[in-house]
């Protein structure tokens, strides 16, 4: 008759409990805490019932049927859910099931700490381990041990402390009464079970992340060079490329941002029909200009194909692709390239020393974005020290020379003050030479006056 | 100020004995202190939540920031002594690392205390979550303040002792804050340097400690502890089962033999 009566309470006012909900199912925390606040309301909320462990009576349990009476919704299995998920409730008898049952089993409230320090703070968890450690004598979960460990060799530098405080506050809970020791304990076994991170594994991000680790310390690892040899090396970079710099040289037809004239853009597009000489020229400065010129790149393609060595390039491609593509297609993209290019009787069969190709074979298995760069680094270096320099001699690249179109420079206007200028500002050698001349009169002209600060 | 040690020969290493002991007892009754605040932040915002809680979070808040300044100012002192012996030092530096750990706790628990008075105001008592604690910390506190006994009888705290503790509290926060970036000016210890002495598993505690502290751990699922639980259910019906049983056949005897 009792609960008869109970359950017709419960019924009636679940319709403005239900009001509540509503608006605040979807918002900032404090929102929910009202709603916390609500269902533990005496006259309007739910019945709370003393939780009997051996000896201990402790108050402010429910069951979860009881929660989900509250709310007579389809939403409200899921809400209860989210509010043990995120802890505001945890279950009592199974605490490592993050679920809300409706059933008899208990749950009961916490309050959630709303904000977390920003740095990440390792004491906590190995504070928390420690004691649990020393509380059940060793006998951790295996995710908690290794959890352990990694704790202990992050911060092993402060190991004494996380010891001996966790050893006080072992002692400060002694001098709680029991049932509130057990609240306390569950209070931080929930909190940790639902803040567990994830358990780490070699993940092919790692492999991923220690390949590119191991790029820079290649770099780094390079031999120094005496200034004055690089310095030699910079120069003649900079002398040949002293014309093909825009700043220097100008450039032809004329200056778009200062002509309004968009021509040297789209005669130097990527793809146009006749290319321009300077950027003919530039192909033969290094094999890596004209790989990265896709024009440049089609015509070796097709002098490779005329040599039948054409399968490098398709290789080299494939795996630049896979090295700049995304990453959920590395997987098939590995495989097509070991279809097309590495398996024995493969169609472009790319003829790769066997080390490399053991050693490429053997990454197939577990492949990530970095696997082929060993085959592709081989191949690389087979076309620029065979069929690059065959190229440069070959009739097509003389050809291509021959017909590429040098523009003209756009003619200067009638008017002299309307004159579109070819330098977008002096040149810096310019300038130099008529410091340099300003600098010889003035010394002329001061050699007479006494010697005082030359500067 | 560095110290100038002009003594030579036993008194020297005594002196620094001394030291090294008084650093060791300050930096373990700050953690201990620390521990205690931890404690009692844990109630914040449950039911026992109360403006005594709030006296005794001071009171321990009090206490931590004393006994910070004087290891701070103890430890400095003796860390920037260029004359310490070697081994000396790495002790310091042990304590130094200590310190520096415990004083992140307390700031971390004191933000956290900050911020849950924030939302939980106790002008509201009905907007405190129930969570199943009933006593207070007022043990905890004694514990922390090394008193036998906190007052007897509460003291009469005033009701706008809350806003009072909140800028307080904003002025400890960011005192502690200054106290940790100055002691990274002033002495540079490298932790990554510094060994602990302790085993990786701590001992468990002294047998009587740990045997009270087993029982009270709540019923995990590992397959261990359920026969266990049942097994002293069965055990306590049986006791009781043979007590009934002896006192019936002590009655029927007496109504026999009577």
């Amino acid at each position: 008759m009792f609960t008869y009566v109970c359950v017709c309470v419960c019924v009636c006012v679940c319709v403005c409990v239900c009001v509540c909900v509503c608006v605040c199912v979807c918002v900032s925390p404090l929102q929910m805490e009202k709603v916390i606040v609500a269902m533990q309301d005496p006259d309007m909320g739910m019945k709370m019932r003393n939780q009997r462990l051996l000896i201990t009576v402790i108050p402010h349990a429910m069951t979860g049927v009881c929660v989900l009476l509250l709310w007579c919704s389809t939403e409200s299995l899921h809400l209860g859910n989210m509010l043990v998920k995120y802890g505001y409730i945890y279950p009592l008898k199974e605490p490592r099931c993050l679920v809300l049952r409706p059933d008899e089993s208990p749950y009961r409230f916490q309050v959630r700490p709303l904000s977390m320090s920003i740095l990440p703070t390792f004491y906590n968890p190995a504070i928390y381990l420690a004691k649990k450690n020393i509380r059940k004598q060793g006998e951790l979960m295996e995710y908690e041990k290794e959890r352990y460990s990694l704790l202990h060799k992050r911060i092993n530098h402060t190991w004494d402390f996380v010891v001996m405080q966790a050893r006080e506050q072992l002692r400060a809970s002694k001098q709680r009464r029991k049932a509130d020791r057990i609240v306390l304990e569950c209070q931080e076994q929930a909190y940790w079970l639902i803040n567990r991170p994830p358990v780490r594994s070699i993940t092919l991000h790692c492999i991923q992340l220690y390949c590119a680790i191991e790029a820079c310390r290649k770099a780094l690892g390079r031999n120094r060079v005496k200034s004055s040899i690089c310095l030699e090396g910079f120069l003649k970079y900079s002398e040949q490329y002293l014309n093909h710099d825009p700043i220097m040289q100008g450039c032809l037809p004329s200056n778009p941002w200062i002509s309004d004239d968009t021509a040297h853009w789209t005669m130097n597009a990527e793809i146009v029909p006749v290319p321009t000489r300077l950027r003919v020229e530039r192909w033969s400065f290094s094999f890596m200009e004209l790989l990265n010129d896709a024009m440049g790149r089609r015509e070796f393609m097709t002098y490779l194909e005329k040599e039948f060595s054409a399968e490098n390039l398709y290789f080299w491609q494939a795996c630049e692709d896979i090295r700049h593509g995304e990453s959920s297609k590395i997987v098939e993209k590995v495989e097509d390239i070991y279809k097309n290019f590495l398996a024995p009787g493969a169609a472009r069969w790319v003829n790769i020393d066997s080390k490399t190709m053991d050693k490429t074979l053997e990454g197939i298995k577990r492949p990530h974005r970095f696997v082929m760069d060993d085959a592709q680094m081989h191949i690389y270096f087979l076309m620029k020290k065979d069929s690059y320099p065959r190229y440069l001699k070959s009739d097509l690249y003389k050809n291509m020379l021959a017909k590429a179109i040098v523009p003209q420079e756009t003619k200067k206007s009638v008017f002299p003050f309307m004159r579109r200028q070819r330098h977008s500002s002096p040149s810096p050698a310019q300038t130099a030479t008529q410091a340099a001349e300003e600098e010889g009169l003035a010394k002329g002209a001061g050699a007479n006056s006494a010697a005082g600060s030359h500067f | 100020m560095p110290l100038v040690n002009n003594k030579v020969g036993n008194d020297c290493t005594v002196g620094t004995d001394k030291t090294l002991a008084d650093g060791k007892d300050l930096v373990e009754s700050v953690i201990k202190v620390v521990a205690c605040y931890r404690h009692l932040a844990a109630c914040v915002g449950g039911c026992t939540d109360s403006l005594q809680l709030r006296d005794e979070l001071r009171q321990t808040r009090e206490k931590a920031l004393n006994l910070a300044e004087a290891i701070r100012l103890h430890l400095t002192s003796h860390l920037r002594d260029k004359s310490l012996p070697e081994d000396q030092r790495k002790e310091m530096e042990l304590l130094w690392v200590a310190f520096s750990s415990s004083l992140e706790l307390l700031h971390v628990d004191m933000c956290k205390v900050f911020s849950m008075g924030d939302n939980f105001s106790l002008a509201n008592t009905a907007s405190l979550v129930q969570t199943g604690l009933q006593g207070g910390g007022s043990e905890v506190a004694a514990r922390a303040l090394s008193l036998a006994d906190l007052n007897q009888e509460p003291p009469t705290l005033p009701a706008g002792l809350e806003s009072q503790e909140r800028s307080t509290m904003e002025q400890e926060i960011s005192q502690i804050d200054h106290m940790i970036d100055d002691m990274e000016k002033k002495v540079n210890v490298l932790r990554w340097m510094v060994e602990p002495r302790g085993p990786q598993y701590a001992d468990p505690l002294s047998s009587t400690e740990s045997a009270s502290l087993a029982l009270l751990s709540v019923d995990e699922e590992q397959p261990g502890h359920e026969p266990r639980c049942q097994r002293s259910l069965i055990f306590v019906f049986l006791l009781l089962f043979a007590v009934v049983l002896v006192a019936a056949t002590l009655s029927v005897c007496l109504v026999l033999f009577s």
